[in-house]
């Protein structure tokens, strides 16, 4: 299976850890990853801003670069979500029929990393190995518009070494949202700090999810508050193994 | 389609003091501050933060328990929304089946096109039964029409019933929440309110004597004021009725006693058939307060001889509606039940109450339907008063796709927005815009890269991160740290260790993946 | 803006909002058709024996703080002198229409107690009641509803809402289990005054403390009169 890595426009430029973390993950699966040099963005960020035209270019572009791809996985559910939720909409408004076939036939191929592991590959245990104390948040979109259930559940539970503390009010949006956590900052801290203290009263040394999204936000304040917990996206943990332990940066 | 009034600009707003928001928050839309600017006080007030966690906190958890042991509770929300939209799609037929019948059964039904039409038509029917007084039952959508003070300066008294009501009515505040209107009122504060404004010596704060004293000073009221107002929790095309929904029993002593009756209902209230209700009402008291069914419901059509009021009066209210009608995306909004769970379950009403949202109807409903009943003209910035969780959607029981209504909203806003020449400056238009064509090609994208890793050094610190960002970064970094911008992109990464032609560098002991056959893969 | 323009200039806009594709006027059997197509996956059957079905309407309404009591039809008169006597209270109003017949047998178990028929009370004489006794049409075990449909042993609305005590007699006959079984008994035709009660009067609204009897009557009381063949599996 040649799986083709749509890293994310943010993935890229702010952790590339996470993308080498899935890289060295899926080859260890036994995965032939290619990258296309042509990717960007998935045109989220235009598209929950309502600028619905520059969305609909970014989606188009991205159709058209992964239209002959076996498989494209995606470390980050508010993209898989913007694609499957948003992209037939914009391409019914702005685009032609034969953009909504391409996208048609494309969209099932689409996969988030965990459904990817799980659903694909089927597979729970990746013999990954990280011996330390670690929570899971989920991400709303990953909760709720990709409905992902336990797959993030089954893959932690076999990580050898890994301590696993549930976190309370699991479904309370952590309040990132994109340009919410910058148009309206103060009720994004507001709702950031209530998730906070469920964070740290897991009493974990990580804080993982499967979007660098929601752990940038939630990460950030962690850092500002000395609070000695750090945030990893979930692909660091299941590529770790003894022999090359999770890349840390920063 | 119906004309849509052009946009027009609204000044940003200054910043309001915690004391004039707490004082007198503004819900009229056209007034009303900015989401972001209104919530900024409440969310200092630490007393009010509290009040509402633990109202809605309480609400939600009843109500889970009630949808946990209903294992038909999503057919339920399939047919609901099914009934809603089967009287939306029919609406003129059935608003004027819903006319025939009642006006059939002895009563009148008047058609208001907006706020100032239905207050004339109200005024209009209390100057002709000589009315200077009504007893209202609790409706917002009075409040939205602004009925009260309309009467009040028209030399009518209005006499709220609902014991939330009462609380705002006398201590001058302003309702938070559609179902629990005063629930960012505590027990001192109301007992404050009732010791001052009904003039009782000793009044403790237990809710038993609270309630009690606004049982007293009703009872008379009931006995005597010959004129009641109420609103509508449904209207039925096919009998002409009218449903009230409601626990405290003041609504039925208005629909009973008085002489004269006067209903007021937004136009999508209506539903087809009397049997619809048999769904409708196992949703809402789940939804709305966590029962299985609430204390009363009335159901009353027309005039009945001997048995109630003998004039009755139904004011069909447009305002807006018909306009939300004919958007495919937004039509949804109209099945609103008014049940507040979106309220209940949003994480960020939660943090600020409803009175940051300048409108009668707050929370995620308030979010996606003031800004259109003002036909887009104010309310803006309520479509962006949300992280898009979702959680709205998943408890809303005629399943309005909220998020999606939102974002076809911000979609909107930004159309006309980006009309006007002064946005063309504006920071996040401009960033967007950028973005836009920077993400229209990888050379620029990675170019934009690297010249943004270059910039930001200047803020990144000796461990890594940064600290404070100006302009709009100083959003993020009032409160989060970000980290430096890594020296390589993962790109930059790839192309440096991975770009022979696609296939990755030999592991020490482990064949090339090409090589490897079936292991690992399951056969794939 | 006149009256009647308002009301065109409304479906207009209706009509418009629709791009023209609105049905005229939807006939009552095209609506009873699409309700009938509208898929059904609710429950609506009841699944519990009657006498099941009959306990959990008790259990519902004691959740309420309801009285409830069963009896045999032949002790019913009887068991409402029983419940008057407890109430404590003397001066009771009763629904004009047959079942006052309980209320005469009634009367020769207990003394002191007085109780007026509503032919036409006045508001002041029923504000001076201090218990009413009424029949019902229907309750539903689910939620522990009662339904009013205000005939002549239901009485008018005005009689169970200003006494503080409310004595209801409910055949066991009555009783169903779901609310779309209580609206199938009630379709042909729909009833056009209805008061369906399930349980006390009450507020949330300070602080969420549930307080009970705010309007209405305060105290309700249940008499369950069994008045069906019930084998132990019968549905």
């Amino acid at each position: 299976m040649r799986a083709s890595l749509f890293i994310t426009c943010y993935n890229d430029t702010l952790f590339p850890e996470t993308g080498r973390a899935v890289l060295r993950l899926l080859e260890r699966l036994g995965v032939e990853v290619e990258f296309r040099r042509g990717q960007t963005c998935c045109g989220q960020m235009h598209a929950n801003t309502g600028f619905r035209g520059e969305a609909f270019s970014q989606a188009k572009r991205l159709v058209k670069l992964y239209a002959d791809a076996e498989v494209v996985v995606i470390p980050s559910s508010s993209c898989v979500a913007m694609i499957r939720d948003q992209y037939s909409g914009l391409f019914e408004e702005l685009g032609d029929e034969a953009l909504r076939k391409e996208f048609a036939a494309l969209v099932p191929r689409v996969h988030e990393l965990s459904e990817f592991l799980v659903d694909k590959l089927g597979v729970d245990d990746v013999g990954a190995y990280f011996p330390h104390r670690v929570t899971y948040h989920a991400s709303c979109h990953g909760l709720r518009a990709l409905q992902l259930g336990d797959r993030p559940f089954r893959l932690l539970n076999k990580v050898r070494g890994l301590g696993f503390v549930p976190l309370e009010n699991l479904d309370r949006c952590c309040g990132f949202g994109g340009t919410f956590s910058v148009k309206n900052a103060e009720v994004s801290s507001a709702m950031l700090a209530v998730k906070l203290e469920d964070v740290l009263r897991t009493g974990t040394e990580f804080c993982t999810a499967l979007d660098n999204s929601c752990l940038m936000h939630l990460g950030g304040a962690l850092h500002r508050q000395n609070a000695g917990m750090k945030t990893i996206h979930m692909a660091q943990i299941l590529a770790s193994t003894e022999d090359h332990p999770v890349e840390l940066m920063g | 389609m119906s004309a849509v009034v052009e946009h027009e600009v609204v000044a940003e707003r200054e910043v309001m003091t915690e004391r004039e928001v707490m004082d007198r928050p503004i819900l009229d839309p056209a007034l009303a501050p900015p989401f972001p600017v209104a919530a900024l006080p409440l969310l200092r007030n630490l007393q009010l933060r509290k009040n509402v966690a633990h109202a809605i906190d309480v609400i939600q958890a009843k109500r889970a328990r009630l949808v946990a042991e209903k294992p038909d509770w999503q057919a339920l929300r399939s047919a609901a929304s099914r009934i809603r939209d089967e009287a939306l799609q029919d609406l003129g037929a059935y608003l004027e089946q819903f006319e025939a019948r009642c006006t059939a059964a002895g009563g009148t039904v008047h058609w208001a096109l907006d706020a100032a039409d239905a207050r004339k038509i109200i005024l209009k029917i209390l100057r002709e039964e000589k009315a200077d007084e009504v007893i209202k039952i609790k409706t917002m959508t009075s409040a939205e029409i602004q009925l009260n003070p309309f009467l009040e300066a028209n030399g009518v008294r209005t006499y709220e019933t609902d014991l939330a009501e009462i609380i705002l009515q006398l201590g001058e505040g302003e309702p938070s929440h559609i179902v629990v209107p005063a629930l960012h009122v505590n027990r001192g504060q109301v007992r404050e309110i009732f010791a001052r404004r009904m003039g009782i010596e000793n009044l403790s704060d237990e809710p038993e004597a609270l309630t009690a004293a606004a049982r007293n000073y009703l009872r008379q009221k009931f006995l005597s004021v010959p004129t009641a107002i109420s609103g509508a929790n449904f209207l039925i095309a096919e009998t002409g009725s009218v449903v009230v929904v409601e626990s405290e029993g003041n609504g039925r002593m208005c629909l009973t006693l008085p002489r004269t009756m006067i209903t007021l209902a937004g136009i999508e209230k209506v539903l087809p058939r009397f049997a619809d209700l048999e769904v409708m009402l196992q949703l809402l008291a789940r939804s709305a307060t966590g029962e299985r069914m609430n204390p009363y419901t009335s159901l009353w059509t027309g005039v009945t001889p001997g048995d109630g009021p003998q004039k009755f009066h139904v004011v069909l209210l447009d305002n807006g509606r018909s306009s939300i009608l004919g958007r495919k995306t937004e039509r949804q909004t109209l099945r609103c039940i008014r049940c507040a769970a979106c309220m209940n379950t949003c994480p960020v009403y939660r943090q600020t109450g409803g009175h940051a949202y300048g409108s009668v109807y707050p929370g995620p409903i308030g979010a996606i339907l003031t800004p259109q009943l003002e036909q887009m003209r104010h309310a803006q910035s309520l479509p962006f008063a949300s992280s898009l969780c979702g959680a709205c959607y998943e408890v809303c029981p005629v399943k309005i796709n909220i998020p999606e209504v939102l974002l076809e909203l911000r979609a909107r806003v930004t159309d006309q927005e980006r009309k006007q020449a002064l946005r063309f400056f504006d920071p996040l238009y401009l960033g967007l815009r950028a973005a836009n064509l920077i993400f229209s090609r990888a050379w620029l994208f990675h170019a934009a890269q690297r010249m943004g890793r270059i910039a930001l050094r200047l803020f990144t610190r000796e461990d890594g991160w940064i600290h404070a960002l100006p302009g709009i970064g100083a959003k993020w970094t009032q409160t989060r740290d970000l980290r430096g911008l890594p020296d390589q992109t993962f790109h930059e990464w790839w192309e440096k260790n991975r770009d022979r032609g696609n296939k990755g560098p030999r592991e020490k002991g482990r064949k090339r993946t090409s090589d490897r056959g079936n292991k690992g893969a399951d056969g794939q | 803006m006149s009256e009647s323009s308002s009301r065109e200039a409304i479906l207009d806009r209706i009509r418009a909002a629709s791009g023209g594709g609105q049905n005229p006027a939807v006939t009552a059997e095209e609506a009873a058709q699409r309700f009938g197509r509208l898929p059904r996956d609710y429950q609506v059957r009841g699944e519990l024996t009657v006498r099941a079905c009959q306990e959990l309407f008790m259990e519902r309404l004691r959740e309420y703080d309801a009285k409830v009591v069963e009896c045999a039809p032949e002790e019913l008169g009887a068991t409402i002198a029983a419940q008057i006597e407890a109430s404590g209270r003397r001066r009771f109003i009763a629904a004009s229409g047959d079942p006052n017949a309980w209320l005469v047998t009634a009367a020769w178990q207990i003394t002191g107690f007085e109780c007026d028929i509503d032919h036409g009370l006045t508001v002041t004489e029923i504000e001076q009641a201090e218990g009413v006794i009424t029949a019902c049409f229907c309750g539903v075990a689910d939620s522990g509803t009662i339904a009013l449909h205000h005939s002549a042993t239901e009485g008018r609305r005005v009689i169970t809402l200003l006494p503080d005590w409310h004595l209801c007699i409910v055949r066991a006959s009555q009783i169903v289990e779901t609310l779309p079984e209580y609206f199938d008994r009630c379709k042909q035709p729909p009833p056009e005054l209805v008061t369906w009660i399930s349980g006390p009067s009450a507020t949330a609204d300070i602080e969420m403390t549930r307080i009970k009897g705010v309007h209405g009557p305060r105290f309700l009381n249940v008499i369950v009169v069994n008045d069906r063949e019930q084998g132990p599996g019968t549905k």
